[in-house]
């Protein structure tokens, strides 16, 4: 899943996320290998629609990390300014990163499942960002996994009137009203 | 978890929350309050508390249909469509609504609007929420801590049907294809989402319009239910799924914290992970 279409959003956000990141603890060792994100939408280009998106990529900045600003201004992608990441730099990671390579990041936990990222970094600029682990099996990004996708009706929670304590649809006159679900239910609870 | 695999258990029935409840008739269709029937509580107490609160969320319907309904001729609005009454000149009220159901008209791409075809200003598809949650608020400021109001379908809940658990209200939601069925249940947490509004063409369908979107018929839904944490967004971006098909759903999901289900009118559903069952499955 190539993120390509994101990244150039998501680096304009890694400045800010990046922040963050410096003032946070460092997972940077100096081997590098933490790259990661938290983030969660990584999410690639993630679908149209929507905007924002971005973060994930975050991560991917940080690693570049110590060429830092080529990084975010060469940006192959485009566009994208991102001045911030140059500053993150400093912190760094180990000399490998500097020459560039490939770089998985942790798993980490957000409210759209388990996100991982993996960087690859030639001579200090992120030349690509890929989302290793998303959501769902199907490999969709993971910024819309909370959208609404096909559902059997088996999938859904089975219900009976007996069993809900009101009843939601579309509106009722109050004529549909008597013939209703609900009706039986208020008749059920005088 | 737990509170919604429960009623799929056999041989619970007797641990059904008892509920009491009270209708009444406003804005063209019937309005519930339910609250628990706690045993312990003294009956007669009980119950004209219950009738209290009910009095209170009636008036409070038709003093916002007297000012709001279109099939009044003495309405503010009837004013206005008849063009006697500038946008300018009507109640704070009204100007305060119509305001806030253009601001839902700009944030949906204009699935959502508040003007007909014809010009005339109407906040039908705003009101009935908008009465949702003023009388949620009237409940709340007399004290009552677990209660489920249900206006023609759209429900907004608080507390517990058992009073002091952490038990969901459960919302089932008709099946459009044969409205003496449930197609599902949704739980309303007290935590999260604790607003549910259906849209539909099944019943009243009419009060839906769109602005120069045009949706073929066969990819359009024939029912979309949102939760959502407050009653206006539910019932507001309900309507706009409705009138805006796939594309203003995709739009829902990723700028608000909602939960949909959608009918489509082939019968294919679409649903966020909220709808789907999450009880463990016997297999």
């Amino acid at each position: 899943m190539r993120l390509r279409a994101g990244i150039s959003a998501a680096l304009a956000s890694a400045a800010i996320l990046l922040v963050g990141w410096q003032s946070g603890a460092h997972v940077a060792e100096s081997n590098a290998s933490a790259v990661t994100t938290s983030a969660t939408g990584n999410t690639g280009g993630t679908t149209s629609g929507t905007g924002s998106t971005a973060n994930g990529s975050t991560g991917g900045s940080a690693s570049g990390s110590s060429s830092g600003t080529g990084a975010a201004s060469s940006s192959s992608t485009g566009s994208s300014s991102s001045t911030g990441t140059g500053s993150s730099s400093s912190t760094t990671l180990g000399a490998s990163a500097k020459a560039g390579g490939t770089y998985a990041g942790t798993s980490v936990e957000t409210r759209f499942g388990t996100v991982q990222v993996q960087v690859t970094i030639k001579a200090g600029v992120i030349t690509d960002v890929t989302a290793l682990h998303l959501t769902d099996q199907e490999q969709r990004s993971v910024q819309i996994s909370a959208r609404a996708a096909p559902l059997l009706r088996s999938e859904v929670l089975s219900a009976q009137s007996a069993n809900v304590q009101t009843i939601g649809g579309a509106t009722f006159t109050s004529d549909a009203y008597l013939t209703s679900l609900q009706a039986a239910l208020d008749a059920a609870h005088f | 978890m737990q509170p919604t695999s429960k009623p799929n258990e056999p041989g619970q029935a007797n641990k059904e929350p008892r509920l009491r409840s009270r209708t009444f008739t406003s804005m063209g269709t019937v309005v519930s309050l339910a609250v628990p029937a706690a045993p312990g509580t003294v009956p007669q107490a009980a119950v004209e508390e219950l009738e209290a609160a009910t009095a209170v969320v009636e008036r409070l319907f038709n003093g916002l249909e007297r000012t709001f309904s279109l099939y009044r001729p003495d309405s503010e609005a009837s004013a206005m469509a008849r063009g006697e009454l500038a946008l300018a000149d009507a109640s704070a009220d009204m100007r305060r609504l119509y305001v806030e159901a253009a601001e839902w008209r700009t944030v949906t791409e204009g699935a959502f609007t508040a003007e007909r075809p014809d010009g005339v200003v109407d906040l039908a598809g705003i009101v009935k929420g908008h009465a949702i949650r003023e009388a949620g608020t009237s409940l709340l400021a007399l004290g009552l801590k677990d209660w489920c109001l249900n206006a023609g379908g759209d429900v907004l809940v608080d507390g517990s049907p058992t009073p002091g658990s952490a038990r969901p209200w459960l919302a089932g939601i008709v099946d459009p294809e044969d409205r003496t069925t449930l197609l599902t249940a949704f739980p309303l947490d007290n935590k999260g989402k604790h607003a549910l509004a259906t849209s539909g063409t099944s019943e009243r369908g009419h009060h839906i319009w769109s602005t120069g979107l045009k949706i073929a018929r066969d990819e359009g839904f024939r029912q979309v239910s949102v939760a959502a944490a407050d009653i206006i967004t539910a019932d507001v971006l309900a309507t706009a799924i409705m009138a805006g098909g796939a594309r203003t759903l995709a739009l829902a999901t990723s700028h608000w914290d909602v939960d949909v289900l959608a009918v489509k009118n082939d019968g294919g559903l679409l649903a966020t992970p909220g709808f789907r069952n999450l009880a463990p499955q016997n297999s």
